[in-house]
């Protein structure tokens, strides 16, 4: 196999025009994270961004950062934090639970578009780029969007370039927007609550004008291992509903008590703060009950959104139907799933029941062989899928970016 | 007109009587208008200096009317340009004059409310005040708030991707909608998103905001609400120098603060306004912020206070804080009545909406100023200052000859130099037509063929909204043609792995 790393954008276009004159597609890596990601592609060649990693501008008061797609996400978390920053839709760090050694990229992080606890209220990937340079399937560069956070000016095709895993365009350089991290967080935490309990819980919770950043909720069968980050709240082996508050200090406690006050028909809330706080909802940003390493590493895991209130109908027959275990996010409309490994990953199951409350599943961890039988990505309505398979030629006609990633039988 | 509009179709207006009759036929009664007197209505929308009846209005109430109307004229290649309330400052909504016009004037109900999931389902015809006002009763409210939102359809909104003074902190229609009914001009049509956070696929809903009317016809739109913040309070603070203003706003930000909104005004601007509402503000000051925080009300007392020791800390020279719901109603009137006020002392204005980085403030103020003087004549300056937003509004009167000229090219000017600063044509306005010749100044024509062979995947044969935002238009058989290169390249020389 071919691994092309290229220098600058122009390198990229050259490539791409080989790959077009070849009829050789490509596959389009940062630091590989999240290759497990999807179908297998038909491609013996690899477009390696990891050298196009420069920090290209980095403007704190303007709340922009300008970024080559191959920079390292660790370095650039690191480099906001130091100013007191951050990318307020905590992207999820797939390392532990897909098992590979690195974060990734900040190319990889845009085109897989997995947003954290914090999208309910801060938006995703897709709200935070706010302009790209790439390069198309055409060979040509292009740019789009800008450096500004209010933009109106041509279509917006940063939108279609987050979440799509590489198949529309080569993401050269982007400008993201980041945002103050807040000076203080405070998590209540109710225990106890089934599924249906904690999901009314949540939806009072974020019905509420207490500005809650994050709705989660660890069933008790997700206890069942020892994992990371959770430290003595595990230890119950009860079920855990947690709310998160952020913002100025004091702000952030009077609103836990307010909050705490409008749940108590739920129970008594204890209270955590800060850096426990934070350590909480890395786990659960992280998925880390479901991680490779833990006691179900080989299980395949699903990710289902749907309507928030209708999260816990969902996962609670889905759980029982498997014999698999579930934890939920945004306050219902993210579950996550693991279900006993099956060679079909129970896909029948998951997609009937995301399908009936208006919901769509993405199979994120399974199998090579597993992958090979199983749509990885959720199936669309024909007429959706006529045009969205419309959208990507008009990025890319001869398919050689990440073909066959989003779609078995695509693969020609 | 300076600009200048696709070639009208003569054999689609020598069949003119025919399409009404076709379009009678799907939408029986009064929803086909085709007398002169009645389509004037139609003629423009909120960019008035540019007028142009179309050659009918038809105004469907349902999406199967909606569907066929589209079929019927992609089958007859005849072109569509659809319509909201007519608010758009861009043009957005201009007739062709061998266009049908498709108003959704009639797709007014709200078909579902469902506060567990903190959405609402409407249709685009409803009113962005009026989605606020039906939840309002629970405590929830739809965060975009456009100026126009008394009139503004919602429909508008999602086209023109809509901003408004709390954007900054709120977000824009995109970082607000959730999915939508779409008719496609082939008349399909197609459900994009629901009630979850997250659409599966590529995001069609997050390309298809802000096309201005270019990709299909929206009939139906599912909006996240919020609960309304306990209590809003906001700072009035004078400057002696734009700079100073300036400084204040950036100094903000970067000590974290994300304040609900941020507006600046310049001299003019706040003479304007002073004399229309005498809403108290300072006339011996160059700049006047007014800043509003919204939250719990210890959060909002507590930012108060930040913000007044950051102002003064950049040399206020007055400073007013809100005390009352009445007080701080009072600070924005003004703001709020900037575009009539200065309606007030000039026989005609444009309105500009360019973007700039904030740091770029005091030397675009500059700018603006060198531009006044050399094409002479005045422009106030209101900004949504938080997020860069500038809105000059350039002062001619039509009547004199060549004023219009003058003030167009004042206008292009100012929005070049937005982009010569690292900032973008329009911040929320849209392109339309009034900015669709600047496109090549911040775009090249690469970028621009990227954007219409997206076009061409909704819209093969160009007929829905021609002419609005790209100045030249392509056909979709060339735009996809390849490069051919020749002969077969190997793969450069790399270093490999």
């Amino acid at each position: 196999m071919d691994t092309l790393k290229v220098r600058d954008a122009k390198d990229v276009e050259e490539v791409v025009r080989a790959a077009i004159a070849n009829e050789q597609p490509l596959e389009i890596i940062g630091h590989g994270s999240k290759r497990g990601i999807g179908h297998a592609m038909a491609t013996n060649a690899v477009l390696d961004l990891s050298a196009l990693n420069a920090v290209t501008s980095y403007e704190p008061n303007e709340l922009i950062i300008t970024l080559q797609a191959g920079a390292p996400l660790g370095d650039v978390l690191s480099l906001i934090d130091a100013k007191n920053q951050q990318f307020a839709f905590e992207p999820m760090n797939t390392a532990p639970l897909l098992g590979t050694p690195a974060l990734g990229t900040i190319g990889g992080m845009i085109a897989a578009g997995l947003a954290g606890p914090r999208r309910i209220r801060a938006g995703g990937a897709r709200d935070h780029l706010l302009g790209a340079h790439a390069v198309s399937g055409f060979g040509d560069s292009f740019k789009t969007g800008g450096k500004v956070v209010k933009n109106v000016t041509g279509y917006d095709l940063c939108k279609l370039l987050a979440g799509s895993w590489g198949t529309l365009s080569v993401m050269t350089e982007v400008t993201l927007k980041v945002m103050p991290k807040p000076e203080a967080e405070r998590t209540l935490l109710l225990r106890g609550l089934d599924d249906a309990a904690a999901n009314k819980a949540m939806t009072v919770a974020l019905g509420s004008p207490f500005d809650v950043s994050g709705a989660a909720h660890l069933p008790k069968s997700a206890f069942r291992a020892k994992t990371d980050g959770l430290g003595d709240l595990a230890g119950q082996g009860e079920a855990l509903t947690v709310l998160r508050l952020e913002g100025i200090t004091a702000s952030a406690a009077h609103r836990a008590n307010s909050l705490r006050e409008l749940l108590a028909p739920f129970g008594t809330a204890s209270l955590i703060e800060d850096a426990a706080s934070s350590a909480l909802w890395g786990t659960l940003r992280d998925v880390l009950p479901f991680a490779a390493g833990g006691a179900l590493g080989t299980w395949p895991v699903w990710r289902i959104v749907c309507p928030p209130a209708s999260g816990a109908a969902l996962g609670t027959q889905l759980a029982r139907e498997t014999g698999g275990d579930v934890i939920y996010d945004w306050g219902g409309g993210l579950i996550w799933a693991a279900l006993p490994p099956k060679g079909d990953a129970h896909a029948p199951a998951v997609r009937m029941r995301a399908n009936a409350v208006g919901g769509h599943a993405t199979l994120i961890r399974a199998a090579e062989d597993v992958r090979r039988d199983v749509d990885v990505f959720h199936p669309q309505a024909p007429g959706v899928a006529a045009l969205s398979e419309r959208v990507r030629a008009s990025f890319d006609p001869k398919a050689v970016l990440n073909r066959g990633r989003l779609s078995r039988g695509a693969v020609a | 007109m300076a600009i200048m509009m696709p070639a009208s179709d003569q054999a689609v207006l020598a069949r003119r009587a025919e399409i009404v009759a076709a379009l009678r036929a799907i939408v029986p009664g009064e929803g086909v208008i085709d007398t002169p007197a009645e389509m004037r209505a139609y003629e423009s929308d909120g960019l008035t200096a540019y007028r142009q009846p179309p050659m009918v209005v038809v105004l469907p109430d349902t999406t199967e009317q909606v569907s066929l109307i589209l079929k019927y004229c992609a089958g007859q290649g005849i072109k569509v340009v659809p319509r909201g309330s007519g608010t758009s400052l861009s043009g957005g909504a201009l007739p062709l004059e061998d266009g049908v016009l498709l108003g959704l004037g009639k797709f007014k109900r709200i078909r579902e409310i469902d506060f567990d999931n903190r959405i609402v389902v409407t249709e685009p015809g409803v009113t962005n005040l009026a989605i606020s006002q039906a939840v309002a009763h629970a405590g929830f409210y739809y965060a975009p708030d456009p100026s126009s939102q008394i009139a503004c359809s919602i429909g508008g909104n999602v086209a023109e991707n809509s901003g408004g003074v709390h954007c900054l902190k709120y977000g824009m229609t995109t970082n607000n909608v959730l999915g939508c009914e779409i008719v496609l001009m082939s008349g399909e049509i197609l459900r994009i998103g629901g009630k979850g956070c997250e659409n599966p696929g590529y995001d069609l809903m997050g390309v298809i905001t802000g096309s201005e009317g270019l990709l299909g016809v929206i009939t139906e739109i599912t909006v996240r609400i919020l609960q309304k913040p306990e209590t809003a309070r906001a700072l009035m603070v004078g400057f002696a120098e734009v700079e100073a203003a300036g400084e204040c706003v950036a100094r903000i930000i970067g000590a974290g603060i994300i304040p609900g909104g941020m507006e600046m005004m310049d001299k003019p601007a706040i003479h304007a306004a002073e004399a229309f509402v005498h809403a108290g503000y300072p006339l011996d000051v160059e700049a006047l912020l007014i800043i509003e925080l919204d939250g719990p009300k210890i959060e909002v007392d507590e930012l108060i206070t930040r913000v007044e020791t950051i102002a003064r800390g950049c040399g206020s020279v007055t400073l007013q804080i809100s005390n009352s719901e009445a007080e701080r109603n009072l600070f924005w009137a003004g703001r709020k009545a900037a575009f009539p006020a200065v309606g007030r002392i000039s026989p005609d204005y444009l309105c500009m909406d360019g973007t700039i980085p904030r740091g770029a403030l005091p030397k675009a103020l500059a700018r603006i100023r060198e531009l006044g003087e050399k094409y002479q004549l005045g422009c106030a300056n209101v900004f949504h200052a938080g997020d860069g937003n500038l809105h000059p509004l350039i002062l001619y009167d039509a009547n004199k000859p060549g004023e219009i000229e003058r003030a167009e090219a004042f206008g292009a000017d100012i929005l070049r130099a937005c982009v010569e600063f690292g900032g973008v044509l329009t911040g929320e306005h849209g392109v339309g037509i009034e900015k669709r010749d600047l496109m090549p100044d911040m775009f090249s024509e690469i970028d621009l063929n990227q954007q219409q062979r997206l076009k061409c995947a909704f819209d093969s044969q160009g007929l829905l909204n021609p002419g609005k935002v790209f100045p030249t238009l392509h056909r979709c058989a060339e735009l996809g043609r390849m490069h051919v290169h020749a002969g077969k390249l190997a793969f450069p020389d790399l270093p490999r792995f």
